[in-house]
């Protein structure tokens, strides 16, 4: 940058704050409306002991931290806690590994490319009620295709959605299918945005495929990766349409996740239990919250300002 | 040019071939008369099929398609509107706290839908926008604005900035700027942006039969639970209409995916 | 459009703040028109259903257009699913934003009616005629009625005439649990396959326990009773033998329907929903057996009729004729029969089994059914509801005995 560009920049900056909200604002005003108000509904509840008959007429009384502690001594915290942090963790380790390394296939234009890439799309367009129960459908113990494979190849039954053991590995398997469409798009157009002149130096310098992947690409991707990853893991700690069709969380809470928990109490049973319910979907955006200062940590880092 | 690489198009339509497999096997489900549905082994293909459910699909289930795709369309719409703005002064003009609102609008992702819903039940009652297409707009664009304007920003910061200084020099406006140099480069990420956008409000459930349950126009999501009833599920219906459903919508992937591939052809992203 | 957008958006912004609500209503009552009861026009009335798979053209929808004709007032209705329709009550509810007829599950009456949405017979001047009080009675709390029945269902054995006589079993000889195990063992020896039913782990797997649960003997107030583990042994047992298959733990009540539907198994627990079914497919049924013969009591399945609780009370009136016609013994038995349900008024049941002589042992089984939320359990059910599906899920899964698993539901019940 020439020394004439740079004070003008700077003289910018300084100028452009207001310029510069003046673009944000829509988005805040958005966010105050939209947010705000569920985000501290949700706060209220977890704070006070609302039952259904107080939930009506607004009479709870202020419990302060007595619903998280309940949570806590709760028996399923435990088990909740540990199928979490494995359904997210390996979740993302998947999803993100083989959307990568399809997105890498896909970015040379090869016969049919395009169409077949739109096609890696198509689970997205069902709707979590049909993919859920079709996966359920393929899982089922008896009559469904994937035991009726294994059992073709002598492998024998797997209980996937009846047994402890297995359970959360079924539910693991669908959410990866439906997460890769997500993880493929995002680094694909992470990949556009390196030039192919940084290969094709690359090449002439000769390294091979695995060189250039490792050197330019992944480093040269890495901001995409990061927003990836970090957004693959909020959408991953709030999934529980998938776990709830395909076993609700069970049996014996082996599939429960912080989310199916939050939602079971609330709306599990005939009697919803609204401010446990709260509570625990609270400590799930206190988790999230935490990645998401770390990933802060981590830009500012990468891209000092 | 080197050869055109046959080999990789035969591998990639394994690929796609497993990926797509549980989908063939909802297809399949659809065409099952119900007496066979539980059957083990299973068949591998619908024999003696059964159009039953996409004729039931097909006379009753057309008019939700159309409002899903109008609530679809206008919610890719709002979220482009405020997420693109937003999202380049977050990258380009980086004004003072904006690290901060790129934090809550991570946050904001994070609350649950459910309870989203609740929220904006009591908003809407208010403001009269219950059982509206509007409504329903303005809920689905609540998944897409804050991924929109986190997506946004980390493909603009990717923009040189001699490109928008260039055109500062040039005596260009902010907005000017925003408009003539940043949109037309950030073309792939407002697709995929879009295409997000679109996708979610197409499969959205919660916010529909939250604040949509007694409207007049439904999404196709709603159109589906009609074969949920209290005791019975009509499978091969449901299905269908999850087939049918995904139709306009892969074809509009497919023509989006063409339209990303332009865009890189054309050149117009690095120069 | 685009202003009048604005408009809302400023008036939302304002209203999350919590500032000026009232005045608001004013800048953005352009486009007010509101689903509810308290909000709509004085001669439309909404009505909740959980029956979203009937539109306005089928013979249920007719029943409700012609009851309201004859009240004066035009309906507008919305069918919802049976989970979604509980939270949306209650959502309504706090918002003072209730429908005024509302149909709800059985179960859930006691629920709403302590959240205090409901009105009582004495508020909304509702006379409840000739109902049977076993399926009254969850729509009864503390001597108040919440609600009236709209038909009545419960559960049998039905069974595969084919598959049994393949395995020579003779269906009258299962009286109790040890010859239905008998038979089940003959039917499995045969190369075919026992039973099905439904042990998911949601309100209808509870559903389809309790028959077992009750025909032993037991109390829902005591989950660890013996009587309740040789209940829950004997469907353990069933699932490790192979008498049932292992996704029993995951099936709804419809999913194991179409596991019976493809003629391999020779028992299925289901409700009186698929009796049509059943015919079409030359299927039979009988009461299912309690542990040491006889008939077990089964819960009663069907919704309510319910009146929830209006800032203008002067609409209960049309909402009462409404429901007062409905409920009529001609209307009942006309919708009884579209929607399979056993009418629970004897005049209206004797009319049914006039018209059709093979609904016999569904009256008489929902004669001596007995409702979930009855025994003055009220709003403690749902507790124990869902602890008694986990014990089931549990014990069934193998990742707890019987006994511990019932010993584990009874702790977190209290």
């Amino acid at each position: 940058m020439t020394a004439q560009l740079r004070v003008s920049a700077r003289r910018m900056r300084r100028r452009g704050n207001w310029t510069a909200w003046a673009f944000i604002a829509p988005v805040v005003i958005y966010l105050l409306v939209f947010y705000a108000y569920p985000l501290a509904r949700n706060v209220e509840l977890s704070v006070r002991d609302y039952t259904v008959r107080s939930f009506i007429d607004g009479s709870a009384r202020f419990v302060g931290f007595a619903n998280y502690r309940a949570v806590f001594a709760n028996p399923t915290f435990g088990p909740a806690l540990l199928n979490t942090g494995l359904f997210v963790g390996v979740s993302i380790l998947f999803q993100f590994s083989i959307g990568l390394a399809l997105a890498v296939f896909f970015v040379r234009h090869f016969p049919l490319s395009g169409t077949l890439r739109a096609l890696f799309l198509v689970p997205w367009l069902l709707p979590l009620l049909v993919s859920g129960s079709v996966w359920s459908w393929m899982l089922n113990s008896d009559s469904g295709i994937v035991n009726s494979f294994l059992r073709a190849v002598g492998i024998g039954q797997i209980n996937w959605l009846t047994s402890p053991q297995w359970s959360l590995t079924a539910v693991l398997i669908a959410n990866i299918w439906i997460g890769i469409p997500f993880n493929l798009v995002i680094l694909y157009s992470g990949l556009q945005g390196i030039p192919l002149e940084v290969y094709e130096a690359a090449s002439i310098d000769g390294a091979n495929g695995w060189q250039k992947f490792v050197q330019i690409t992944f480093p040269l991707l890495r901001p995409v990766s990061a927003i990836t990853i970090l957004l693959g893991l909020v959408y991953t700690l709030k999934v529980f349409d998938l776990i709830w069709i395909m076993t609700r969380g069970g049996p014996a809470d082996s599939s429960t996740t912080f989310a199916i928990w939050s939602y079971r109490l609330g709306f599990g049973s005939l009697l919803p239990d609204f401010s446990p319910a709260a509570a625990v979907g609270n400590l799930l955006i206190f988790v999230a919250l935490i990645f998401g200062l770390i990933y802060i940590r981590t830009q500012s880092r990468l891209d000092p300002a | 040019m080197r050869k055109r690489p046959w080999w990789k198009t035969v591998v990639g339509v394994v690929l796609t071939a497993v990926m797509l497999f549980p989908v063939y096997w909802m297809i399949n489900v659809s065409l099952t008369p119900s007496g066979n549905m539980r059957k083990s082994p299973p068949n591998l293909i619908p024999i003696g099929a059964t159009l039953e459910g996409y004729r039931t699909v097909l006379d009753q289930q057309l008019p939700f398609l159309g409002t899903s795709l109008i609530i679809g369309i206008g919610t890719v719409l709002l979220t482009l509107l405020l997420a693109a703005p937003a999202a380049y002064s977050l990258a380009k003009l980086r004004p003072r706290g904006g690290s901060g609102l790129s934090f809550v609008l991570l946050i904001a992702q994070m609350i649950p839908a459910i309870i989203m819903a609740m929220g904006f039940y009591a908003i809407y009652l208010s403001l009269g926008l219950l059982n509206s297409v509007p409504g329903l707009i303005l809920a689905d664009s609540t998944i897409a604005v804050p991924f929109g304007v986190l997506i946004f920003t980390a493909f603009m910061s990717g923009i040189p900035d001699e490109l928008i200084q260039a055109a500062k020099i040039d005596g260009a406006s902010v907005w000017r700027t925003f408009i003539s140099i940043v949109l037309p480069v950030s073309r792939n990420s407002i697709v995929t942006v879009s295409l997000f956008a679109f996708l979610w409000s197409w499969s959205d459930f919660i916010f529909a039969t939250t604040l949509d349950g007694g409207g007049d126009f439904q999404p196709i999501t709603l159109g589906i639970y009609r074969y949920i009833g209290n005791n019975n599920q009509e499978w091969n219906a449901i299905m269908a209409t999850a087939v049918v459903a995904s139709i306009p919508a892969a074809v509009l992937l497919v023509v989006a995916q063409r339209y990303v591939a332009a865009g890189i052809t054309a050149g117009a992203v690095k120069d | 459009m685009e202003i009048k957008r604005k408009f809302k958006v400023v008036g939302a912004a304002l209203l999350a703040a919590g500032v000026a609500a009232g005045a608001l209503t004013g800048c953005s009552s352009s486009g007010t028109s509101s689903s509810g009861g308290s909000s709509a026009a004085k001669g439309s009335y909404t009505f909740w259903d959980p029956y979203p798979q009937y539109d306005a053209t089928s013979a249920w929808a007719k029943v409700i257009d012609t009851c309201a004709a004859s009240a004066g007032v035009t309906i507008k209705r919305s069918g919802y699913d049976t989970s979604g329709l509980t939270n949306k009550a209650l959502l309504a509810g706090q918002q003072s934003n209730s429908p005024d007829i509302l149909l709800v599950d059985n179960p859930v009456v006691s629920t709403l009616a302590s959240a205090g949405i409901l009105t009582t017979t004495d508020q909304n001047k509702l006379v409840v005629g000739d109902v049977a009080t076993n399926i009254l009675s969850a729509g009864v709390i503390d001597s108040k009625t919440y609600g009236v029945p709209i038909g009545s269902n419960t559960l049998a054995l039905y069974y595969n005439p084919t598959i049994l006589k393949a395995a020579g079993v003779d269906i009258a000889s299962i009286t109790d649990w040890a010859s239905l195990t008998a038979a089940l063992q003959k039917v499995t020896a045969s190369g075919h396959k026992g039973i099905t039913f439904s042990a998911i782990g949601t309100e209808e797997g509870s559903f389809q326990f309790l028959p077992w649960f009750w025909g032993a003997g037991a109390d829902l107030t005591q989950l660890d009773s013996t009587k309740a583990e040789s209940a829950l042994q004997l469907w353990t047992d069933w699932v490790k033998k192979g008498y049932a298959p292992n996704s029993v733990i995951n099936n709804t009540q419809t999913t194991s329907w179409q596991e019976f539907q493809t003629g391999d198994f020779a028992f299925s627990e289901n409700g009186t929903w698929q009796k049509a079914d059943a015919a079409k497919m030359g299927d039979l049924v009988v009461p299912l057996p309690a542990a040491t013969g006889g008939s077990a009591p089964a819960p009663t399945g069907g919704e309510f009729l319910t009146i929830p609780v209006q800032k203008d009370t002067s609409r209960y009136e049309a909402s009462s004729k409404i429901v007062t016609c409905l409920s009529s013994t001609e209307n009942i038995v006309k919708t009884d029969n579209t929607l399979n349900y056993i009418s629970v008024g004897k005049e209206a049941q004797a009319a049914q089994l006039a018209a059709d002589p093979t609904l016999k042992p569904w009256v008489d089984a929902v004669q001596v059914a007995k409702a979930r939320t009855g025994d003055n359990l009220g709003t403690k059910y749902p507790k124990i509801s869902e602890q008694l599906w986990t014990a089931v899920q549990k014990a069934l899964s193998g990742s707890a005995s019987p006994a511990d698993a019932l010993k584990a539901a009874q702790a977190a019940v209290k």
